[in-house]
């Protein structure tokens, strides 16, 4: 019983350290990676790099516009953001505090979209964002991104503002508070929790978007950082520690949110988990 | 009565952008791709009616079968391979060892980063003469198993498709936050019976969390049908389109202007995504009445 109990104890940290090096070690391998040059690289992959080379970054800067891309992916990234939460948090409180006749069917249907595989969709929004004249702008991701994660965010939100009571509206309204008031100064402070988890959703899936990023947009103009790295494989094949390097750029501010919204992420999938 | 008018046009307001933006991005896309995958189309002459047609060309079209089966492959893979490693390790992380937060936090990593990211670093792994995979092989002395993972007829597919099962953060982080809502109470009752914490595990959390599980598999599955970024970056669909995807060959046949066969692909890709729901559903709630 005894060494069965201690087998057991070996066995799962066997496991669980084999998983943390599989998700570990490549990441760690490509800061290392990022810091070499290329003759040290193809000759003996797995030495530390000495010295460190940061002008590899230097490069990736200059050779692939990474200053531009990192701007139009932070810009097309928070307005998508910034849009759908205001979009979302908008219809989220009509559903949640408003009975009325056509109510439920408006929320059943508009999360049906979660499940919807956006990629299907490709030829309708090529054509229709052609059609609206938007075709190559940061307006057509923008606009695209709000709208696919429209659904969860919503689903997030509603489920958040449903918890809070009626009394505190009431409240607000012998206040004389009118509609927009109650809904700016008492509901979106209480639903905060709610509303910056699906934003953090919203903003990690905007910044690592790609396949919409390269089927509506041509020009480096407007094209972001995802796609920077999708040129960079394919024009610079002899330049990979530079390539590594543009990597850990495009991924350390996905990485900082993450760290700083850590328990959002984790308490959102909770929620989500719960009704599905 | 002045005040329930004036609430009345603040809720239509309010509700107005999300409703255009739904209807814009999904009730009209949706519509369009069932139409329009009706017609031959080349996306400027004017579209013709030809019914079933496109349907029964990709029925008859190598790539298109080779699409279908990879992405069954790998939406039961992500079932059966992904989703069982969630949640045995959630399981495991459940018991609270040393460390389990920090794992729960590194084992999220991959979910945060963007697929191209991962994607490129597997390129360089997979790579033929410099990959950091035949690398490792031959340092641990196994060189004859050296090979040219992307490029081999039989290798491209399970290679783009494998590296990804494992990570497993994202299920196991939904599936860990359910196991955690279960009451203690269960558990003390069993322990005093003498149930070890495996039978626990197997008798107590695992019928308990059924409907989370039931939810992974569903997001797995229809995962297994989305993919698109790791095959286009890591064989391109290639060689000789045996590692081709439905995404992949939509955004093809969109390129080539073939906007009717484009769209059949689209319905079929929609299609599956709806009877995998169905499917789940099913399956987990009869197996809740056999109980």
């Amino acid at each position: 019983m005894k060494i069965n109990a201690l087998l057991e104890k070996l066995l799962s940290r066997a496991i669980l350290t084999l998983f943390l090096i599989y998700t570990l070690f490549p990441m760690l391998w490509l800061v290392m990676a990022s810091l070499k040059t290329n003759v040290e690289l193809l000759g003996d992959p797995f030495r530390l790099p000495a010295p460190p080379q940061f002008g590899n970054y230097v490069n990736a800067f200059k050779s692939a516009h990474l200053a531009l891309l990192f701007s139009n992916s932070v810009l097309i990234s928070f307005s998508a953001t910034a849009l759908n939460a205001l979009v979302a948090s908008m219809a989220a409180y009509v559903l949640s505090r408003y009975k009325f006749k056509f109510g439920p069917v408006i929320f059943s249907t508009l999360i049906t979209g979660i499940l919807v595989p956006v990629s299907a969709l490709m030829v309708p929004y090529f054509t229709l964002i052609r059609t609206l004249g938007l075709y190559d702008t940061k307006l057509a991701l923008i606009l695209t991104y709000t709208a696919i994660s429209l659904p969860l965010s919503v689903f997030i939100i509603k489920g958040f503002m449903d918890s809070i009571p009626g009394e505190l509206e009431e409240a607000a309204l012998l206040d004389g508070c009118d509609f927009y008031q109650k809904f700016f100064r008492v509901i979106v402070p209480i639903s905060r929790t709610g509303i910056v988890t699906a934003a953090t959703f919203q903003f990690l899936s905007s910044w690592n978007e790609f396949l919409y990023a390269m089927l509506l947009t041509s020009s480096e103009q407007v094209r972001t950082l995802q796609m920077g790295i999708r040129y960079f494989a394919s024009q610079f094949t002899t330049d990979f520690t530079s390539m590594f390097a543009a990597i850990v750029i495009s991924i350390i501010p996905s990485v900082a949110m993450y760290s700083v919204f850590q328990n959002q992420i984790i308490s959102g999938l909770t929620q989500g988990s719960v009704k599905g | 009565m002045q005040r329930t008018t004036h609430f009345r046009t603040g809720a239509i307001l309010f509700l107005l952008p999300a409703l255009l933006l739904f209807t814009a991005f999904f009730l009209y896309p949706v519509g369009y791709v069932v139409v329009v995958s009706l017609m031959k189309w080349d996306g400027m002459s004017s579209p013709g009616f030809v019914g079933l047609r496109n349907y029964s060309v990709l029925f008859h079209d190598e790539v298109f079968r080779i699409s279908i089966r990879n992405n069954l492959v790998w939406a039961c893979a992500e079932a059966l391979i992904q989703v069982p490693l969630a949640i045995l390790v959630a399981l495991l992380l459940a018991r609270k060892p040393k460390g389990w937060k920090l794992l729960r936090t590194i084992y999220f990593f991959p979910h945060v980063i963007s697929g191209i990211a991962i994607t490129m670093l597997w390129v360089a792994i997979y790579n033929n003469e410099r990959g950091l995979l035949n690398g490792f092989l031959r340092l641990i002395g196994l060189s004859e198993w050296e090979h040219n993972w992307l490029g081999g007829l039989s290798s491209a597919f399970p290679s783009v498709l494998v590296y990804g099962l494992l990570y497993i953060g994202y299920f196991m982080v939904i599936i860990l936050a359910d196991i955690s809502s279960v009451s203690q109470s269960y558990y003390e009752a069993a322990s005093i019976d003498g149930a070890t914490r495996t039978q626990q595990d197997w008798h107590i959390t695992l019928p308990l969390i059924r409907g989370t599980i039931a939810t992974c598999v569903t997001l797995a599955m229809v995962n297994g049908l989305r993919q698109f970024e790791q095959v286009l970056l890591l064989t391109g669909g290639g060689p000789a389109n045996s590692s081709s995807v439905l995404v992949l060959y939509i955004y093809k046949e969109l390129q080539n202007f073939h906007y009717g066969t484009a769209n059949a692909l689209g319905t079929v890709l929609i299609v599956l995504g709806g009877l995998v729901i169905l499917t789940v559903r099913r399956l987990f709630n009869a197996a809740k009445y056999d109980m």
